[in-house]
């Protein structure tokens, strides 16, 4: 804030809008730094000692399409589930707000690895649902609860202010939400949702209770097969690290455009 | 005086008493019926371990077997976490070059399980097909190894315990479950909730021993080890052993 003053000599009060705490990462930033180191130590494995790690590198691709499939179909479900579960837990109907928050409950209650196995196998014995199926199924559904969570979180952060406004401009109850309030609540909401989506990633490896050829099931075969247990799930780790990066990177793009309202001055 | 007294006759006392048993810890993955095992009351059970005990007991040690998942037994080893594994390890040219092995204490041949109905009565049947089994299991390696040199063409899935992929065989996601014919036999005609629903289709002719795993420097364990096993051959403990756990 300048020491502005006016015509007078009076100072000017500038007002400006955003966080309370400066976003402002300046030039050292984290992510080039570990995703440049990552890359580059799993090539030069690869070159220093083509056997194993090369040949780990090869054992893997399809594991890798499997994972970030499954990641990717998941957080397409999880997201519209949460944003319906948080709006229940703040609907004024009764019987919605009880399935929400029972929804909500239930599922924070009961460990992952669970919810997959109860769907694959307990479910599985009376009708038929595909490994993938019961995969996406159980990831979308856990994650669903905790984004409704966030969603309700971020709605509530937004101002009463902008609700009278909007109500006595003649907007009705759902046209205030999603033209006013939700647009609000979006900065709020974006960070831990894609927190959770980064979550959502490295928990796709309990599929491979199931039988789903993920990466690290790939890992763990070609482990058991040649004894390399540690070169083996080295690679698998900066493997995930890799794409974790990349799906951090895609998150933070999608923070920034959804915060240009608030970088004006 | 007296303390003086005392305190020679319990010098000479302990010196006197036998030497506690030395104990070595034993893995063994108790998802494998009816080798390995959990009894009713949690306990590490089967010819395997019951097997080791008997041998650890004619070394004059004392066997502490205990539950340790298939999928890290071999690294739990070499990171000093047991001392032996006695879990139905196949002898491998693969796993010799890492870890030392005792003296064979069974052979074993791998069987295909399939449900009642099912056409598969041959190899050949297999083409096309999913065949499931516990990871990094010999019957895996097999099957795998019938499909780079044979062609065999059949799709193989991992579990990370036998017991997951017969059920899933029983749902009817996959077609047959590859593993060792002892193993097969039990789900097929003794185990409640499967044996009505399956059948062994057939059982293969690579022959395959079982022995006792240990680190390559445990020179001095192993050659106890296979002391005590030739004793165990020699006493008919083994015969009793096989007519408790395998009867037939």
């Amino acid at each position: 804030m300048t020491d502005e003053k006016d015509p007078q000599g009076t100072p000017k009060i500038i007002v400006t809008e955003g966080p309370a705490v400066s976003n402002d990462r300046g030039s050292l930033n984290a992510w080039p730094i570990v995703f440049v180191a990552s890359v580059l130590i799993l090539i030069a494995m690869c070159l220093w000692r083509p056997d194993p790690y090369w040949k780990i590198m090869q054992f893997v691709p399809d594991g890798l399409l499997i994972t970030f499939g499954i990641t990717i179909i998941s957080i397409c479900i999880a997201v519209p589930l949460g944003l319906i579960t948080g709006l229940g837990k703040l609907a004024r109907n009764p019987v919605i707000n009880l399935i929400a928050s029972m929804y909500v409950e239930v599922i924070r209650g009961i460990p992952l690895l669970m919810q997959l196995f109860y769907i694959y196998y307990a479910l599985g014995s009376l009708l038929k649902v595909s490994p993938m199926v019961a995969a996406v199924t159980a990831l979308s559904v856990c994650y669903g609860a905790y984004m409704g969570e966030v969603f309700r979180a971020g709605i509530l952060a937004v101002p009463k202010g902008q609700t009278e406004a909007a109500r006595s401009l003649g907007f009705d109850r759902f046209q205030t939400m999603f033209t006013v309030v939700l647009p609000q609540a979006l900065r709020t909401i974006v960070p831990p949702v894609g927190n959770e989506c980064i979550a959502l990633l490295k928990d796709t490896s309990l599929v491979s209770i199931i039988a789903v050829a993920d990466l690290l099931r790939r890992g763990r075969e070609y482990a058991s097969q040649t004894f390399e247990y540690f070169e083996t799930y080295t690679v698998i780790a900066l493997v995930y690290l890799i794409i974790t990066l990349l799906l951090s990177k895609g998150l933070s793009h999608v923070e920034g455009r959804l915060s240009r309202y608030d970088r004006r001055r | 005086m007296s303390k003086h007294f005392l305190f020679a006759l319990l010098a000479v006392l302990f010196s006197v008493l036998p030497a506690r048993a030395e104990t070595i810890v034993v893995a063994a993955d108790a998802t494998w019926p009816p080798f390995e095992m959990l009894d009713e009351n949690k306990q590490v059970a089967g010819y395997g371990p019951d097997y080791i005990r008997a041998v650890a007991r004619e070394a004059g040690m004392e066997a502490d077997v205990r539950n340790v998942a298939w999928d890290g037994i071999f690294s739990a080893l070499g990171a000093n976490q047991c001392d032996v594994i006695a879990s139905s390890v196949t002898v491998t040219p693969e796993r010799q070059l890492t870890m030392a092995f005792t003296t064979p204490y069974f052979e074993n041949y791998q069987a295909l399980v399939v449900l009642k109905d099912s056409p598969v009565e041959k190899l050949a049947d297999l083409k096309d097909k999913t065949v499931g089994g516990q990871i990094g299991t010999t019957g895996i390696l097999y099957t795998q190894r019938l499909n780079d040199t044979q062609g065999l063409g059949a799709k193989v899935k991992t579990y990370d315990e036998v017991g997951l992929a017969m059920e899933d065989m029983k749902n009817g996601r996959i077609d047959a479950v590859m593993c060792d014919d002892r193993v097969a036999k039990f789900y097929a005609e003794r185990k409640e909730g499967y044996a009505e629903h399956m059948r062994v289709a057939f059982i293969t002719d690579e022959v395959e021993y079982f022995a006792f795993a240990l680190r390559k420097q445990d020179t001095e364990l192993l050659d106890k080890l296979n002391a005590g096993i030739a004793a165990v051959k020699d006493k008919g403990i083994e015969a009793q052993l096989q007519a408790k756990w395998l009867d037939d």
